[in-house]
């Protein structure tokens, strides 16, 4: 394969040529409806007593942090789009013009973990909402657990926890996170967490805006 | 079944407990040399540096140990069992069997649920239409662009390469929605069942070859940026020949289970396996992105595919394996199934030869390259790190 830029270019022009070429990517979101949401994961409405493996659907109701999307409901139940899905115990406004998020991966499949790493994408871009990863837990406003519990993480969660300053806010992401979902249980278990960010794994879209909203945004 | 249980024929797959899979056979038996990496003995003035498991650097968690004297890293540790997830398994029926075999990695869930069901269907003989193979070979394909793409955003991370790690995390991101269109789920997560294929090809050629023109562009200019490619070239040299997937094809070994007849209908595609002769990061980096290019066009020649639907899973006994190439290189799933239940299962993640290529590889080099080093094997701890119940 022969694959050239072309000639007479110098690499740092090419680079910053290739920044400016492409323009602006960022949608408007969360100030804007989101411009291509997925179907799942999203609200799910609904009514009867379809077999959940989970038990998401019990006495009518359907519970977002159990939910994980695997169609056994539908089509009782459908996907509506809607990226709402998330629950704010507790707010820090203090937190608006700098929030710094550890990321714990406690017993997560992979699809957590890029997710949360998607919301930096040029398309959600979570820098412009004063939203940052950090690598030190002694640095983080927020700790984000991903992941069932294990007993080879339990320590450093704790550990991880107990050195970051306060204040904090302990966020879980997905349903194995929040209830344990199809694997197993709850790393911390779920009255403890200030803020539930639901989904299989939870959509960028609701990544984004549950962050913000923590900030009382 | 497809394999056999017995002596060891064929290259070297991996292992699960005591069973070595072999490209054709299952065997008891462990290749040459496979156990004998050797142990390192502290130096004086080396000491042990911990990486992990939970750290800022990493995507998963991850225990790595550095054996050092301050600057060069003379062993390499490395432990996935800090995350190990128990999956409870056995007796459950194939469709929520599957719900879990999906979430081992959740990342390359089509990988690891195809090869699941191809095992299955295996197990039951159950006939698979022409138009629910090439449903898998989109599936698979879609990931394995979404994968080679991420990989390559992370090997620009470390190098502060801003520009082509963000225009690469926006076509990741671009293929992640074309995969909710087609699927349902950003993650292939519900896609599949025994025999059919809920997914649907329309619009997606157009998208992709934006994909694809995009990123040419960017490769051709990665392939021009010689700071970058410096901390490529030589970093990470593989000196074994137990490899599989883009670190096999990058060390001049034309392994691809694609190329085997008889799983998917690879053969009637453009596919061809990229082999590179450098053993290095630079040759992963460089299988990776001619992969990216290929797969667009295997999924070109695919044509229109629609949705099958099959409500009813099978009941039945047996039982049977199968083995995919995953992005990371070969997966392979053994099934045994009584009345439609799971009664045993286990499966050979390409993490487990890539681990120990990356711990030799490793050696000699320095802290800066140990990144590039890691990602160029695109490494996903979740599929090591699971007791299967």
């Amino acid at each position: 394969m022969d694959i050239r830029v072309g000639g007479g270019y110098s690499m740092s022009n090419f680079w910053f040529g290739e920044g400016i070429r492409k323009g602006k990517k960022t949608e408007r979101f969360p100030f804007a409806p989101p411009e291509e949401p997925p179907e799942r994961p999203s609200r799910m409405e609904g009514s009867g007593e379809p077999y959940c493996p989970t038990q998401a659907i019990k006495d009518g109701k359907w519970d977002a942090g159990r939910c994980i999307f695997c169609r056994f409901c539908e089509p009782g139940y459908t996907p509506t789009g809607k990226q709402d899905i998330f629950k704010v115990n507790r707010t820090e406004p203090v937190l608006k013009k700098s929030f710094y998020i550890y990321k714990l991966d406690s017993g997560a499949c992979g699809a957590c973990n890029v997710e949360l790493e998607t919301i930096f994408d040029p398309q959600y871009d979570a820098n412009r909402l004063n939203i940052f990863i950090t690598n030190s837990p002694r640095h983080a406003d927020a700790i984000v657990v991903m992941g069932v519990h294990t007993d080879g993480m339990k320590e450093a969660l704790k550990n991880a926890y107990e050195a970051m300053p306060e204040p904090k806010l302990i966020i879980s992401m997905g349903a194995c996170s929040i209830s344990g979902g199809i694997i197993g249980e709850s790393p911390i278990g779920r009255e403890k967490y200030h803020v539930e960010i639901a989904g299989c794994p939870p959509s960028p879209y609701t990544i984004l805006e549950a962050l913000a909203r923590a900030r009382g945004d | 079944m497809r394999y056999k249980f017995g002596e060891p024929s064929g290259r070297y797959i991996g292992h699960w407990g005591k069973y070595h899979v072999y490209a054709d056979s299952i065997s008891e038996i462990a290749p040459d040399g496979y156990n004998d990496l050797p142990v390192h003995k502290m130096a004086p003035g080396e000491f042990n540096f911990q990486y992990g498991p939970s750290t800022g650097g990493l995507m998963e968690s991850v225990g790595i140990t550095l054996t050092t004297p301050g600057e060069l890293i003379n062993s390499v540790a490395v432990d996935p069992s800090y995350k190990a997830r128990s999956l409870k398994l056995k007796g459950k029926s194939i469709g929520e069997a599957l719900l879990l075999v999906e979430r081992i990695n959740g990342f390359h869930a089509a990988s690891n649920s195809l090869s699941f069901l191809m095992a299955v269907e295996d197990a039951l003989d159950l006939e698979v239409t022409v138009e629910v193979q090439k449903a898998r070979i989109l599936q698979l394909e879609l990931e394995r662009i979404r994968s080679n793409l991420e990989v390559i955003k992370r090997l620009c991370e470390p190098a502060g390469f801003g520009v082509p790690t963000n225009q690469l995390g926006y076509l990741r991101e671009k293929v992640s929605r074309i995969i909710s269109g087609v699927a349902g789920h950003r993650f292939f997560f519900g896609a599949n069942a025994p025999g059919c294929s809920r997914v649907s090809s329309s619009g997606i050629n157009e998208k992709l070859s934006e994909v694809g023109q995009e990123f040419q562009r960017l490769y051709a200019g990665l392939l021009e940026s010689k700071i970058f490619l410096n901390r490529l070239q030589n970093n990470g040299v593989t000196k074994d020949s137990l490899l599989t997937g883009p670190a096999a094809r990058a060390s001049g070994l034309r392994y691809d289970s694609r190329t085997v007849r008889g799983e998917l209908p690879y053969m009637e595609t453009p596919f061809y396996p990229v082999v590179r002769e450098e053993k290095d990061c630079f040759g992963r980096f460089c299988v990776r992105g001619e992969e990216v290019l290929n797969s667009i066009d295997i999924i070109a020649s695919l044509g229109s595919l629609k949705e099958t639907v099959r409500t009813e899973i099978p009941k039945g006994s047996g039982e049977g394996c199968a083995r995919l190439e995953s992005p990371q290189g070969d997966i392979f799933y053994y099934v045994q199934l009584k009345n439609g239940s799971i009664e045993d299962l286990w499966h050979v993640s390409p993490g487990t030869l890539n681990i120990r290529a990356f711990r030799e590889s490793m050696k000699g080099n320095i802290f800066t390259d140990f990144h590039f080093n890691w990602e160029s094997f695109g490494i996903w701890i979740s599929e090591l790190g699971v007791v299967i119940q």
